[in-house]
């Protein structure tokens, strides 16, 4: 039993590591991404050498107004304080409309006769341009008038009343991690897609050779020399090995990107390089990769085992694939509230479960009974799936080069 | 009393409604060559496949070995399924030695016996070359070498010679015989009836899932003889004692089939002829058919 499944596992192994597909998923596209991050910080230190610093660019917190006039008919505003020198008083609209036509004032307000229980202030443009709608100086100059009197600190505060710094309590339930959302965003959905593309990619090449073996006739001939069930069994257990060979290659990539970005300027990428998942946290990713491959596996096998040619597989694929991939659509959701019903729920359906999961497990520690749940209802799902695969694989092996159709697979089933 | 390979007994297998298999009993001998025959779903594929536990029988028992086909028996086996190929873009010996080791062989004498065996089959120089690389007859020659690859004690092979040119036919007919000579048992199903007269020791014919013929080949071709002679000469057939009637045939060779009276014996026809001046003999045989004019016969007389 275990001889002819152990020949099938290196076989397989064998067979599809050497596949250029995989190779080159597998250590191309990291190795791309290295040589292009490399490339790029190596254009960056060069032209950095080679050309001298900018001058510092002080930016106007006035924005593109020169000069601006304003008539106060509140009588509340008489001096332009701490305005630099760029906003005027005039007495009244004709003055200011003087000055405005004359070019030395850009725009004008009129601040309201009612303005201390309104606050209505006009802007008077001579013509529409966006960057003339700008505020930022009557807006100082009203501060510094109705301030006057006021402590400095009082009167920053007052300007800026709260620097907010996110805290998730929620989210941080281990206590370990200040929450980034552009961090976040990036590790979950670098978790979710490394596990998705592997668990596809490699399950898409168990459904080639299953279709493979139909198409060229040969599977015939294997089943006599063992069961279909080992052949099954073998081919998932090596197609599993290549997955977490994957996946283990992908996420070291990421990790040493984030390493050297974090020696460069920083940024979303470097938080990457400071990851750190505890062990038990780290066995549950597997446990999940592991029951959510099994799962695909199964479901891939069964597809194969339903198609006649390598054409027709991957149509009837999406109808496991496409339900897998629901909780990518709610991703922000996951990030801002992964313990809100929806992600609670998407984690706990056993087809959505493997990648909702994961996405919550990057964010936060997640209740145990939910993971009771999750994998109970999951492993469940791949025992019945694995069971349908084998005895559809048992069948259809004798229906070389033929599909079956749909309403006959209760019968071949029992037949089987 | 010869031992028994295989043991079949009284089974059905239907399809649905479809009666595939229905009540066939028969038993292989150790070192034999044993024909299934039948035409085209006639059951013999399904046959096969439960001999081969491929598929279970809906009744009735099959011993291989002497019990149930247990992995290990499943090991002194080789089947050639009619409908075979191999993975297109893998090298022929990898290709080998990997089914080689799916039937017990350890890597390395898997690999010295492929090689062994494409020498055999003068395609030593095509080890490397990848399946898709090599003609169809190639690859079935390929295919069969993999069916004999571990030395098994009893060889399955479905329509072994279909595809085949006259040349390669004949190596694979060396092989079989080959296997045959060292102790081998062979099932073997085909439509090609001189292979069978040539081969085969007994031969069990199927048609509509029901037993028709079985027993040794010549046994069968003497049950289906006429009570006649064929002959070859010249003479007047006809004037000889216990001839009720002459069929001349125009093969360009004079020959004659005479149909002899109730109770007249061949040996008595040829005393009459040697005693007889006015006969020139050149062939006189019994008229026994052949076995395509046989499986014709009992094919034709079950579709009225």
């Amino acid at each position: 039993m275990i001889g002819h499944l152990s020949h099938v596992f290196w076989y397989e192994l064998g067979r599809n590591f050497r596949r250029r597909g995989f190779l080159f998923a597998t250590f191309g596209i990291p190795m791309i991404a290295m040589i292009a991050y490399l490339g790029y910080r190596l254009l960056n230190t060069e032209t950095a050498a080679s050309t001298p610093p900018p001058p510092m660019v002080q930016v106007d917190p006035f924005g593109s107004i020169r000069h601006a006039g304003y008539i106060d008919l509140s009588g509340r505003f008489t001096a332009a304080e701490g305005t630099g020198a760029r906003i005027t008083r005039y007495a009244n609209r004709a003055e200011v409309e003087a000055a405005l036509s004359a070019g030395v004032i850009d725009v004008y307000y009129v601040i309201a006769a009612d303005y201390m229980q309104t606050g209505r202030v006009e802007l008077v443009m001579p013509r529409f341009s966006m960057n003339l709608v700008a505020d930022a100086l009557i807006r100082e100059l009203i501060l510094r008038q109705l301030s006057q009197g006021v402590d400095q600190g009082v009167f920053e505060r007052l300007v800026e009343p709260a620097i907010i710094t996110q805290i998730n309590l929620q989210r941080d339930a281990s206590g370990q991690t200040a929450s980034n959302f552009d961090t976040d965003f990036l590790m979950v959905y670098i978790f979710a897609v490394t596990l998705m593309m592997s668990v596809f990619m490699t399950n898409g090449y168990l459904m080639q050779t299953v279709i493979e073996e139909k198409e060229t006739r040969m599977i015939e001939m294997l089943v006599s020399s063992m069961r279909p069930t080992q052949l099954l069994a073998g081919k998932i257990l090596a197609l599993g090995a290549l997955g977490l060979l994957q996946v283990a290659s992908w996420l070291g990539a990421v990790v040493l990107l984030g390493r050297l970005a974090a020696t460069d300027q920083g940024g979303t990428l470097a938080a990457l390089a400071t990851l750190q998942l505890d062990p038990g946290r780290v066995v549950l990713l597997v446990v999940y990769f592991v029951f959510g491959y099994l799962f695909f596996a199964a479901a891939y096998g069964i597809v194969g085992a339903i198609s006649s040619s390598m054409q027709e597989g991957p149509q009837f694929a999406v109808i496991f694939t496409l339900p897998a991939v629901i909780p990518l659509y709610f991703l922000s959701l996951f990030i801002a509230s992964p313990d809100a019903p929806l992600p609670v729920i998407l984690s706990l359906f056993p087809v959505t479960a493997p990648i909702s999961m994961v996405m919550r497990l990057t964010l936060i520690s997640v209740p145990a009974w939910q993971f009771v749940v999750s994998l109970g209802l999951l492993g469940l799902l791949d025992v019945l799936m694995i069971w349908l695969a084998g005895r559809l694989f048992r069948v259809q092996s004798l229906l070389a080069g033929h599909s079956p159709r749909w309403r006959d697979l209760p019968k071949l089933l029992r037949n089987g | 009393m010869p031992e028994s390979v295989i043991q079949v007994e009284r089974v059905f297998r239907n399809y649905g409604s479809f009666r595939a298999v229905d009540g066939v009993s028969f038993e292989v001998h150790r070192g034999e060559v044993f024909a299934m025959l039948g035409p085209n779903g006639s059951g013999k594929t399904t046959t096969m496949r439960m001999i081969l536990d491929l598929l279970k029988p809906d009744s009735g028992t099959i011993a291989v070995f002497g019990g149930p086909l247990v992995d290990a028996a499943r090991d002194r086996i080789g089947y050639l399924p009619e409908e075979r190929g191999l993975y297109r873009n893998v090298q022929v010996i990898e290709m080998m030695i990997y089914l080689g080791t799916l039937k017990g062989l350890s890597r390395r004498d898997a690999q010295q016996r492929s090689q062994r065996l494409l020498e055999r089959l003068e395609m030593g120089d095509q080890s490397k070359k990848k399946i898709s690389e090599l003609s169809k007859g190639m690859q079935q020659k390929i295919q069969f070498a993999v069916t004999v690859l571990h030395d098994p004690d009893l060889i399955i092979v479905d329509e072994p010679f279909s595809g085949l040119d006259p040349v390669n036919s004949l190596v694979l007919k060396d092989l079989l015989t080959e296997f045959k000579s060292r102790g081998g048992t062979i099932v073997m199903s085909t439509h090609q009836m001189t292979q069978v007269e040539e081969m085969a020791d007994r031969l069990f014919m199927i048609h509509r899932g029901q037993q028709k013929l079985y027993g040794t080949v010549d046994a069968i071709r003497k049950q289906y003889a006429q009570h006649a002679i064929i002959v070859e000469g010249r003479g007047d057939w006809a004037a000889l004692p216990g001839v009720v009637s002459v069929e001349t045939r125009e093969n360009g060779r004079s020959s004659a089939v005479l149909h002899l009276a109730e109770g007249v014996s061949s040996d008595s026809v040829l005393a009459a002829i040697t005693s007889s001046g006015s006969i020139h003999i050149e062939r006189f045989e019994l008229a026994v058919p052949d076995l395509n004019d046989i499986f014709i016969r009992v094919v034709e007389e079950n579709r009225l």
